[in-house]
């Protein structure tokens, strides 16, 4: 009786040993599942004719996209529970202002190993955005795949331009030449002492702001001692924004146009000229159609500025350094960022890391506006990328819902005439290093 | 003996199996976040790695952190306009929409509809009425010479402006509440004031006021609770500015847990809302024993 029990268990045992090799055998030969997370609800279609025709071409590899909306912190919300549980999808979006504190915290897998088994990358892809994503992250390493970069630029009216018979902005336009042209373009049109085009808005925003210190060779952070330090250069951008509104009086306040929303005033042709992101060369393309012609340029160098520095970030995804597919997530990033989009994947004005679709004719589309000038984001792949990001950001610059707050709160004051730059820097230097403190 | 038979099945388990799905709704969705949310006030959190104890920091940090106790300073003031705004509009609209005339349910759907109004709708469509320059009021106003402030724009107004909003969104539910309470009210004590010569204004103050008594209890304590809840028209229309002036604790909960992922120190401000929400609330069931005693 004891025998045939040993034989049973014996047999039992292994059986048990042959189904556990043929499931590992069989979970080696699977399918690969990788999870894949993005944030832009408009791309869900897309996303799954690329998922299509990856899997078609890759038959081991099964993706999975979820997409969450960036709105009310939804997505990284949910992206930061699956962090802390070690949990993250294998492929997901993030953005620059959090790409330092996650590489900190070990949540982004080093790339170079991937990298410098594919001699061909950088034939493909950007290398200044590759370079960029590693000073906004602060590391030594790569920590994600940028698949995109956002500049900050100068939007121009050129029917205004041309009613008042001056020269379009070019590469080459200082300050000055900026001002004269703003003076010029501020005009009262039916005399009843109402302004009705003003020559340039300033948001205030980082994507504004932020644009004109960096073109002065301004620098708002020490990136040793990690404390706000806003050099001379960074101030007299801060107060020639100021000087705008406040002396010259060719760009009204931010509390004076606050009826209006922020996106709908240049296509209203109430201003001239304004500096946001790129990405606004979508938005103008749809609202504005053939109203008037508009065009782009890089924002005026200030008098310390060099040419061709760029103030922006890289849009980047990143690998989570929990996958066990490392390998097949690396594949895959490269075709989601390259070869398996198009241009219909970015909005206009966003410039794609993948050189094939930058130097493609369609980029510069000269069917619509702004015709030739999106030669602009072509020449800033060679450009020298800058940017403010370091932990905190959001909360010592402003940003989303906290945008009264921090560096935007203080420059909105300062362009509403309620405080000036120079009462205000002792005490936006105290509080913005106050949180820096936390983190460094 | 057939009374018995009856609850045969009955036995001490019943009443817990009955309520085990309440029981476990409450521990799940209310106990235990609660506790959860006490313990993380104590942690540093960032939601990406683990929490770390800090004792009392998150509390001595806010205590004394300037910007708290003008954020504080903010929550009691707007708890202060919006229930005695809402209160007083309230009771103001149910008298006027208290008539039996032709028409009538028009007006008090009208007045109604804010309420059901979506929070960020009301906040852009009144930043676009209120906004200098380009504003519908400022627009009207220039046309018989005023030049109107910055009503959003200026920290000394904009509390006040963003708390007349949320009273005027929300004054038609109240108005609905002492609507309620006015036809309780017996038409032969009414009769009786006016048979006994008491003047309308009399019979208001006299009369119909002090017998709406439990009502505006009632109205005191749902409003107290409503006026914490005022995060989506500053979302909407100040966020927060100019310069922290419409910053409150419900909207500073928000910021430091999901815009700069401090969830232990939002956790703490979450806690002080509680006792300043608890305190008020217990304040309010001790004036109850002076006030809304039903008359004699």
């Amino acid at each position: 009786m004891r025998k045939l029990l040993v034989i049973a268990l014996m047999t039992i045992l292994a059986f048990s040993a042959f189904a556990q090799g043929a499931s590992e055998k069989k979970a080696e030969e699977g399918p690969i599942t990788l999870e894949w997370w993005t944030w832009d609800t408009g791309m869900i279609e897309q996303n799954q004719s690329i998922i299509a025709q990856y899997e078609a071409t890759h038959p081991n590899v099964k993706i999975n996209n979820t997409v969450i909306a960036t709105d009310g912190g939804a997505y990284k919300t949910q992206l930061s529970v699956l962090a802390q549980q070690k949990a993250l999808p294998n492929v997901f979006m993030l953005s620059s202002g959090d790409i330092e504190e996650w590489a900190s915290n070990g949540l982004c897998r080093k790339l170079d190993d991937l990298v410098a088994s594919d001699p061909d990358i950088y034939k493909k892809f950007y290398e200044s955005m590759f370079t960029s994503l590693k000073d906004v992250a602060k590391t030594d390493y790569l920590p994600g795949f940028p698949f995109a970069y956002v500049s900050c630029d100068l939007f121009y009216n050129k029917d205004a331009f041309d009613a008042a018979g001056l020269e379009y902005p070019n590469e080459n336009w200082t300050w000055d030449d900026f001002l004269a042209a703003a003076k010029a373009l501020t005009i009262d049109k039916n005399g009843d002492g109402e302004i009705d085009q003003w020559g340039y808005y300033g948001y205030g925003r980082y994507a504004e702001a932020q644009a004109w210190i960096f073109a002065n060779g301004g620098v708002l952070t020490n990136n040793t001692t990690h404390t706000f330090e806003p050099n001379q250069n960074a101030l007299d951008a801060i107060q020639f924004m100021s000087d705008l509104v406040n002396v010259y009086k060719v760009a009204p306040s931010p509390k004076d146009m606050s009826a209006i929303k922020y996106k709908t005033i240049f296509p209203n042709q109430i201003v001239a000229m304004f500096v946001d992101g790129g990405w606004f060369a979508d938005d103008f393309r749809k609202n504005i159609g053939d109203k008037f012609q508009w065009g782009i340029t890089r924002v005026p160098v200030g008098p310390n500025g060099q040419a061709k520095v760029t103030y922006g970030w890289p849009d980047s995804y990143v690998i989570s350094p929990f996958t066990e597919h490392a390998q097949a997530a690396w594949e895959f990033t490269k075709y989601i960022a390259g070869e398996g989009i198009g241009l219909d994947q970015f909005m206009a004005g966003k410039m794609p890391a993948y050189k094939a679709l930058v130097e493609s004719d369609a980029f510069v589309d000269m069917t619509q506006q702004p015709y030739g000038d999106m030669q602009l984001f072509r020449d800033h792949a060679s450009d020298t990328f800058v940017t403010s990001y370091t932990q905190g950001w959001s909360e010592w610059v402003g940003y989303g819902a906290a945008e009264s707050m921090g560096l935007n709160g203080a420059i909105d004051s300062i362009l509403n005439g309620e405080t000036t730059l120079a009462e205000v820097l002792p005490s936006l230097t105290e509080s913005i290093n106050k949180i820096l403190s936390r983190y460094y | 003996m057939a009374e018995k038979q009856k609850f045969k099945w009955h036995s001490w388990a019943t009443p817990w199996v009955l309520i085990f799905p309440t029981l476990v709704g409450l521990v799940v969705f209310r106990l235990i976040p609660i506790v959860s949310s006490l313990v993380l006030s104590f942690t540093k959190w960032n939601l990406i790695t683990d929490p770390k104890f800090l004792g009392l920091k998150n509390y001595v940090d806010l205590f004394t952190d300037p910007d708290f106790w003008k954020i504080l300073g903010n929550t009691l003031k707007i708890t202060v306009g919006y229930v005695a705004g809402s209160m007083v509009f309230g009771l103001l609209l149910a008298l006027l929409v208290n008539n039996k005339i032709r028409g009538m349910n028009f007006f008090r759907a009208a007045i109604y509809m804010p309420v059901i109004t979506s929070s960020v709708a009301v906040g852009i469509v009144w930043t676009r009425i209120l906004g200098p320059k380009y504003g519908i009021l400022d627009f009207l106003l220039k046309k018989i010479g005023i030049t109107a402030p910055y009503w959003l724009q200026d920290p000394k107004l904009a509390l006040w402006t963003l708390t007349f909003v949320q009273v005027w969104k929300m004054a038609g539910y109240y108005m609905i509440l002492f609507l309620a309470g006015l036809q309780s009210i017996s038409h032969e004590v009414i009769e009786a004031s006016i048979v006994d010569g008491a003047t309308p204004t009399q019979r208001l103050f006299r009369v119909t006021i002090p017998m709406l008594a439990p009502t505006s209890f009632f109205v005191l304590t749902v409003a107290i609770m409503d006026a914490f809840k005022n995060f989506e028209l500053i979302y909407a229309m100040t966020m927060g500015g100019p310069q922290n002036a419409t910053n409150t604790l419900v909207y500073s909960v928000y910021l430091n847990a999901f815009s700069y992922n401090r969830v232990g120190y939002a956790e703490s401000i979450a806690w002080v809302l509680m006792v300043v929400v608890g305190a008020l609330t217990i304040l309010n069931f001790f004036i109850k024993k002076y006030w809304a005693q039903p008359l004699e």
